[in-house]
Parts: structure tokens; C-alpha cells; sequence
């Protein structure tokens, strides 16, 4: 019964307002359909209210066509039973083809290929392969994702996906956790050693990995000490201690061959130009090296690298 | 595309029993939130690790981190793959890194000085282990990353993240990726193989001390999915044992980011498995979990009943 009235109010419905339509089809006409297939208590209950709102439209709908002007009316009277047949099958049949017109549009929209989502103005076009940042969008909640909770339904990217609840609790979690810890029992080593060197007198063989020679890892020994290697990370500022080091050496030498004013030694512009410091430091360090030539020449390279991306890196969060 | 909402309740409930996670959800779905809210101290270490190779790991930590630092989250992410890095790529930074954490222990660097600024997100920095062909000092190696996460928590712009990525396998490497951890993100792929190096990464972890354990299920195909011809993440999950932080699609989009270097977030338009991403970086602040899976692709009544179909 219910039903019967609103498929004769649909004609009504399109020739009014094709948008409001669409619209209500989208949003409310399923749901009395899903309402009165379930056995659920509430659901049918939802459901009636549903279809008691769908009947209170109908009756605005047919109040509507009741305030026509009377002039329709008296139309309506001089014509023709066969021709209000014809007439409605007529409307019926129009009705027909704007619903197929209608999903046909819809079906292109929900391909969801990017120039689809384009067209719509869902999303801007020209800037693919850029790197604009986009405008933040909620990720959960946008053009491209709709979830319907009521219906444990998602459409993506103008997809239809079905939503199936976790089903993990937390014993399982724990029992994965338990069934884990007697499988694999494991202790993180806290010390590496190459393969082959022998175990220092104060290190717990337990807590040692022995690492292959041709690991990334498995420098042949490392140039610093511990403890000046941890200093040198948790260094806020300052010259790196390598530099220093190597420049207080080279400035001692220098002060040995009384040759101490071609250098700054003012440790506020040492601090501005430690890469250049070094740089022309190296080559001086090596005067006496044969090679003289072909590693002052690499050095410089390395020390121009270095202090062009010490530039570009040491605007770092503490850098500024 | 096994997409979810956040908190997404498995079943409807009547508004009067609503506890407060759904209004969490209404407000999401209808007030517009712009940004997740951070969960717990910063800077949270988080390492992003696998067990297999090639499972996305390297993808993951440059969208997450990507996606936090669009979000204003400041986050370092750390390349602790020594033999084969890769995170630079994926950033676009490669050309930019020539002090690594490598010359930050040698003293040639300061901390600052060997982190590289992303020129776009001014809040994303990247720190490398050491260059391709030179050797990580062998004696302190696992305590570097600790030493690396405790400056910059004492840094006076501590960032709220710190992501890792790991190297594959379960070597120094990977002893060096988890010591500074407190939270680890096990990405693994919907096949047999994954899951079991998945599993014992997550046993490892978990000897470790590090128990907040989540997984992102990367490259599911929801048509193999359907057929059953592919793992679900739930199915994942059951085997592990662990929450899921997001479930990422096969999407070929992917490796054109790569060879773009630019994350996949940042994608715009953005696509199901940026999108994907971005989701499980909201949940990573909020320290939240899926608990709705999209598993399989629903059915669209296809109607071929010609004009008239609507009345029937
Ligand atoms: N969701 C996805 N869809 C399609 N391709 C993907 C996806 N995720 C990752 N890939 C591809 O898989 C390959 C490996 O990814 P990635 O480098 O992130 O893995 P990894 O775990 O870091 O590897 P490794 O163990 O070597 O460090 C890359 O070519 C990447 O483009
Ligand atoms: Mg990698």
C-alpha cells in the first residue's frame, strides 16, 4: 500500500524537482526497503517511522497537486478517460527514462577514475605529479570516503565496500603474546663484534652479535671511544670535536713551524667556517705527503661537498 | 580496498546506549576535524619493521612521516637500512644527504647538521645511518639510534615523532633499528611467507619490552580478497594476534611516487593507498586501532530489467 503510493508519487517527484529527487532516492528510499526486510524489533520500528515520513510526504505531494489551480481541474474533466490513460502512461514512460538517464550518470560517477573525480569538481585538476602539498582533508570523512554506519557499508574512491567488525579481544591478544614468548625467546644484543676477534675481558658473551666482515656495520675499528662518540651526538652546538681536534692539532704544528698568523684563530669565526677551516687545513697537513697532489685535490673535493651541504643540512630544528 | 572508518562501531546502536567513542565518530563524520590529537609524550619513537623485505616498510615510514608533518607533527624519520637505503628516495632528499649519523659519531657533524630539512614540509627532517660504502663504527652500533633519540628528545625543538626505518632481516641492523623503540609498526603483506618472519619480529619485539605492537596489512587486493584467492587483513590479524593500524591497497600508484620522491600523501589527487596512509597516521597519533575491516567489494545490483525496472 505504502509502496504503491510512492511509486505513483515518483512521476510526480521528477517532474517537480529532478534534484530533490535524486536526493531523496539516494538517501531515504532504500532504508524503508532494508527497515521492513529485517526481523530486528527496532529496525521495523525505525522502518515505520521511516515509511510514516514517506507517507507524510506523499501527502504533501498530494496536496500539492490538490492547489493546482482549479483551471486544471476543469481541463481534467472535459477530457477523456482514455486520454488521462494515455496521459500517465505517457508520464510513466518519461519518468522511466530520466531514472535510466539518472543511473546512467551515476554509474559514470562511480567509476571513480581520477578524471571522473575531476569532472565532478571533487577534486582539482593539473596538479598530479606536483609536489603541492594538498589541502588537508579529514581522511575519514571527504569527497572520496563516505561511510554509512547504519548500513556497515563504505564507498571509496566510488567503491562499495562491506565493513566486517574486528574480531580480535584482548585474551586472543594476550594468548598471541604468551604462544610468541615461549617461541622465541631472545635478548637484544647489546654489543657487536666482528667474526673472528676475540671477546673482550668485560663483555657478557650473551649479550653480544657477532657480525659478519662484509656488513655494513663491521667498520674495521672505530676512530673515537665510546664515550666521545655519545658526547658527540648529544653536542648541541659548538665546532664537532673531529673538527676541533684536527684544528687545534694543525694550529699547534702551525705554532711549531711560526706560522700561526695565516690562520683566524678566533673560535667565533672558526665556528662560521669549520668546512673551510678543514679544508684548507687538510692540504697543509699533508705538505709533506708524495701524494700530495692527488689527495689535496680529493680532499678539497670532499671538504667543498661537505661544507656546501653542511649549508644546506645545518638548517636543522636546532640549526636556526 | 580494505579502507575503515577509525572508530567505526561494528553495528549500529540506538542513540541512547551510544558510549563516548561514538560521538568521537559523529564528530569526526560530521564536525570537519582537521588534525588527530597526539597521544601520550613526545617524541614518540615509533620503528617501522617487517621481518621479510620488500614488504613496504621504506614506503610506510616516508608517508607516515610525510602525513605527520603535513598534519604540523613535527618527525624525524630515520633510515637505519646501513647496506640499502632507500628512504631518501622515497623523499626526494637523495642529492641532499652528505652527513649521515655515520659522521655525526665521528665527530665531523653536529646532530643538527646531519638531519636534512624535506624544502616542502618544513616539519619533516630525514637522518641517514651512514653513507652506502662507508661502515657504521662497529663497537657502539646498536646504542647510536639510542643516543640519536635521547638528543633529540633533549633538543629544544624535540620533534613529536621519531620514525625508523628498519632494515629487513633480523641482524644488527635490526638491533640497532628497535633500541630506542617504545612503539613498533609491523608492516607485513597478506602471504604465508611475511607472516611468519611477521611473527617473529613481533616475538622479538615483544622480548624486547616493546609490547605496543600494531600492523599495517600493505598491498591487499580486495578482488583477490573477494575470490578468496588472497589473505583478508582479518585473517592477518588473526594470525598475529595484533591491532591494525590501516590496511593499504596494491595501488601502481605507488611506484610512481617513488620514482617521483614524493610520498604518496601528498599525492593530490590522492589515491586509495595515500589514502590509506593517511588514515593509519591519525591513528598513529591517536594511538587508535581499526576496528571495522572493509573486506570485500559489495555486489551493485545491476539491473538490467530495461525501463521499467524501477517499479518492480
Ligand atoms: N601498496 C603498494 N602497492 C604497490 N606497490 C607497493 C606497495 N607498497 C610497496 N610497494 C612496492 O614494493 C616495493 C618495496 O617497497 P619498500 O621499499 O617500501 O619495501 P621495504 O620493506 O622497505 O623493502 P626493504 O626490505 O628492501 O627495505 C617498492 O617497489 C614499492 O614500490
Ligand atoms: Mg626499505
Amino acid at each position: 500500500m505504502a509502496t504503491a503510493s510512492v511509486a505513483a508519487s515518483l512521476p510526480f517527484c521528477l517532474l517537480l524537482s529532478p534534484r530533490l529527487f535524486r536526493g531523496r532516492r539516494a538517501v531515504r528510499w532504500p532504508r524503508p526497503i532494508r527497515a521492513s526486510a529485517s526481523s530486528n524489533a527496532s529496525d521495523v520500528a525505525g522502518g515505520e517511522r521511516k515509511l510514516g515520513a514517506l507517507e507524510s510526504r506523499v501527502g504533501d505531494l498530494r496536496a500539492l497537486v490538490a492547489s493546482v489551480p482549479p483551471a486544471v481541474a476543469s481541463i481534467q474533466k472535459s477530457i477523456s478517460p482514455n486520454f488521462v490513460a494515455g496521459f500517465c502512461v505517457g508520464i510513466a514512460f518519461l519518468a522511466a527514462a530520466a531514472r535510466q538517464v539518472i543511473i546512467r550518470s551515476r554509474d559514470h560517477d562511480n567509476r571513480g577514475s581520477v578524471a571522473d573525480l575531476v569532472r565532478r569538481g571533487q577534486l582539482k585538476s593539473g596538479q598530479r605529479g606536483t609536489a603541492k602539498l594538498r589541502t588537508y582533508d579529514d581522511p575519514f570523512n571527504n569527497s572520496l570516503v563516505k561511510i554509512d554506519e547504519g548500513t556497515s557499508t563504505a564507498q571509496m574512491f566510488g567503491k562499495e565496500y562491506r565493513l566486517a567488525p574486528v574480531r580480535l579481544t584482548k585474551e586472543q591478544q594476550e594468548m598471541h603474546q604468551k604462544r610468541r614468548s615461549r617461541a622465541y625467546q631472545w635478548k637484544r644484543p647489546t654489543v657487536f663484534l666482528r667474526e673472528g676477534d676475540s671477546l673482550p675481558p668485560d663483555v657478557d658473551p650473551d649479550t653480544v652479535r657477532w657480525i659478519p666482515a662484509n656488513h655494513p656495520f663491521a667498520a674495521a675499528s672505530s676512530e673515537v671511544d665510546e664515550e666521545t662518540a655519545k658526547q658527540n651526538v648529544y653536542q648541541k652546538d659548538g665546532v664537532p670535536s673531529r673538527v676541533k681536534a684536527e684544528h687545534e692539532a694543525l694550529q699547534a704544528r702551525l705554532e711549531a713551524s711560526n706560522a700561526v698568523t695565516k690562520l683566524p684563530s678566533d673560535p667565533r669565526s672558526m665556528q662560521h667556517n669549520e668546512r673551510p677551516m678543514r679544508s684548507s687545513g687538510k692540504p697543509s697537513e699533508n705538505l709533506q705527503s708524495s701524494k700530495f697532489d692527488n689527495q689535496g685535490r680529493q680532499v678539497s673535493i670532499e671538504s667543498g661537498k661537505h661544507s656546501s651541504d653542511g649549508s644546506s643540512q645545518s638548517n636543522g630544528p636546532e640549526g636556526q | 580496498m580494505a579502507f575503515t572508518p577509525p572508530r567505526l562501531l561494528p553495528l549500529p546502536l540506538p542513540p541512547a546506549a551510544a558510549p563516548a567513542s561514538t560521538r568521537a565518530v559523529s564528530a569526526r563524520h560530521h564536525g570537519g576535524r582537521t588534525a588527530p590529537e597526539l597521544s601520550g609524550p613526545t617524541p614518540r619513537v615509533v620503528v617501522v619493521t617487517s621481518g621479510k623485505g620488500g614488504v613496504g616498510k621504506t614506503t610506510t615510514t616516508a608517508n607516515l612521516a610525510a602525513s605527520l608533518a603535513r598534519l604540523g607533527l613535527p618527525a624525524v624519520a630515520v633510515d637505519a637500512d646501513a647496506g640499502l637505503r632507500n628512504l631518501d628516495l622515497l623523499l626526494g632528499l637523495e642529492n641532499r644527504v652528505h652527513l649521515t649519523a655515520a659522521d655525526v659519531l665521528a665527530g665531523d657533524c653536529r646532530l643538527d647538521q646531519a638531519l636534512v630539512r624535506h624544502r616542502a614540509l618544513q616539519d619533516l627532517h630525514l637522518l641517514c645511518l651512514s653513507k652506502p660504502r662507508s661502515k657504521l663504527p662497529l663497537a657502539f652500533g646498536s646504542k647510536t639510534l639510542t643516543w640519536v633519540a635521547d638528543a633529540l628528545r633533549r633538543s629544544p625543538n624535540t620533534p613529536a615523532f621519531i620514525l625508523i626505518d628498519c632494515p629487513a632481516g633480523v641482524d644488527a641492523g635490526f638491533v640497532t633499528a628497535i633500541a630506542p623503540a617504545e612503539e613498533a609498526v609491523l608492516v607485513t603483506t597478506p602471504d604465508i611467507t611475511a607472516l611468519r618472519d611477521a611473527d617473529r619480529v613481533a616475538g622479538l619485539l615483544e622480548c624486547d619490552g616493546i609490547k605496543d605492537i600494531k600492523i599495517i596489512v600493505n598491498r591487499v587486493r580486495p578482488d583477490l580478497v573477494k575470490g578468496e584467492d588472497m589473505m583478508s587483513a582479518l585473517d592477518v590479524q588473526e594470525m598475529l594476534g595484533l591491532p591494525l593500524l590501516g590496511v593499504v591497497p596494491e595501488d601502481a600508484e605507488v611506484i610512481r611516487s617513488t620514482n617521483r620522491g614524493v610520498p604518496l600523501v601528498l599525492n593530490d589527487p590522492p589515491t586509495p593507498a595515500g589514502l590509506a596512509l593517511d588514515q593509519a597516521t591519525w591513528r598513529l597519533v591517536e594511538r587508535d586501532v581499526m576496528t571495522a575491516v572493509m573486506v570485500e567489494e559489495q555486489e551493485r545490483p545491476k539491473k538490467k530489467g530495461g525501463f521499467f525496472s524501477f517499479f518492480g
